[in-house]
């Protein structure tokens, strides 16, 4: 028997804003998003509730989806302090019509606009380095809170479809690159 | 605190070949674990689901440092199943596990990739004398558990199901 070294690919960007930086999950995320799948209240919108083992192998398959699509969800970490927040990212995993921009604060990490600012990154980081020409946000009938946010990031409604895993989900259909930047510039001359 | 590798070994037998999955393998698991013969390890189940499983297996080896190869022919690339080494949260310890895919069956190919695999667990991972989950109605499986040395050690469960815990030998006593 002989052993030669393979290291599969994973290579995950470091973004940041302002506020806060998107980073490749570490061990010390996992009690977090533990705490995030038991709490029905807040993950009935992302698959949940879930519980510990459940969510065990989420944070794993999260791994294991940038590993084969060089895209996922990065942990959200505040600058001030170091708590972990809450995840955003790209996710795609099979059976999805096609990739989405996710988000999910973490308790106490709301109404201070930095679930809009992950995003808002997130979605630069696609755009830009990443290459994505359009995206879109699939969200549960009834989610106020990410309705919202979808809408403050200037995406519309397109279509109700029957997701694969969760039932029927709303898409919303993002702006595409040209159109962001557009309207930077315009932000810009103003 | 520093962010996760995926330090996966590549490990040569006298036929085989047991590499770290990548995508185009899934196809092949998924038909696998679509089928009836994934019955004792969480199967038969839809390819979505069986992605999620498929990419859990990768972080895995993250998490844990160790995981599950996909096992193929020196040569041909085409994966023939799994082995290796189990933890996911939940598991009473890491366990030996393997499953090869309908047209690899009966060529001792199982019996070869877990011989390796249990061998490096125990050299690189410090993972000697592991343990088995075994449906008790898995008869080919409990037939490969035997024959690599192991034994019944008692009834336990798995993700709520009931299953036999088989023990291996530790290395030195093979």
């Amino acid at each position: 028997m002989t052993a030669t070294g393979l290291t599969l690919p994973l290579d995950i960007p470091t973004v940041e804003t302002d506020r806060l930086i998107l980073r490749g999950p570490q061990p010390g995320d996992f009690e977090p998003l533990a705490a995030f799948f038991a709490d029905e209240a807040r993950s009935w919108g992302f698959g949940g509730p879930m519980e510990r083992n459940g969510a065990w192998r989420w944070f794993a398959g999260n791994i294991g989806h940038w590993a084969l699509h060089g895209y996922g969800f990065w942990t959200v970490e505040a600058k001030d302090g170091g708590q972990i927040i809450g995840i955003v990212g790209l996710w795609n995993p099979e059976g999805w019509p096609e990739p989405e921009l996710g988000w999910v604060m973490f308790a106490g990490s709301e109404g201070k606009g930095l679930a809009f600012e992950a995003a808002a990154a997130a979605r630069a980081h696609a755009y830009g380095p990443m290459g994505f020409t359009t995206l879109t946000s699939n969200i549960f009938p009834g989610n106020a809170r990410s309705v919202e946010l979808a809408e403050r990031l200037g995406a519309w409604h397109e279509t109700d479809f029957e997701n694969v895993s969760h039932g029927i989900e709303m898409r919303y259909r993002h702006p595409a690159p040209e159109t962001l930047a557009a309207a930077t510039k315009t932000e810009g001359a103003a | 605190m520093t962010g996760f590798a995926l330090p996966i070994p590549v490990i040569e037998t006298d036929r085989l070949v047991l590499r770290g999955p990548v995508e185009s393998d899934f196809d092949a698991h998924a038909a696998f674990m679509a089928s009836d013969r994934a019955r004792f390890v969480g199967g038969p189940q839809d390819r979505a689901t069986s992605w999620r499983g498929f990419c859990g297996s990768i972080g895995h080896w993250a998490l844990r440092g160790y995981g599950m190869w996909i096992v193929t022919l020196r040569g041909d690339a085409r994966p023939l199943g799994r082995v290796g080494l189990i933890n996911h949260l939940g598991w009473d310890e890491p366990e030996l596990g393997w499953h090869v895919y309908e047209d690899a069956e009966g060529k001792g190919i199982a019996h070869e990739a877990a011989l390796a695999a249990r061998a490096y667990g125990a050299a690189h991972y410090g993972l000697d004398g592991v343990i088995s989950y075994i449906d008790p109605g898995n008869a080919r499986s409990q037939a490969l558990a035997t024959r690599l040395g192991a034994e019944v050690e008692r009834d336990g469960e798995v993700m709520g199901h009931p299953c036999q815990v088989w023990r291996h030998p530790k290395q030195g006593a093979i």
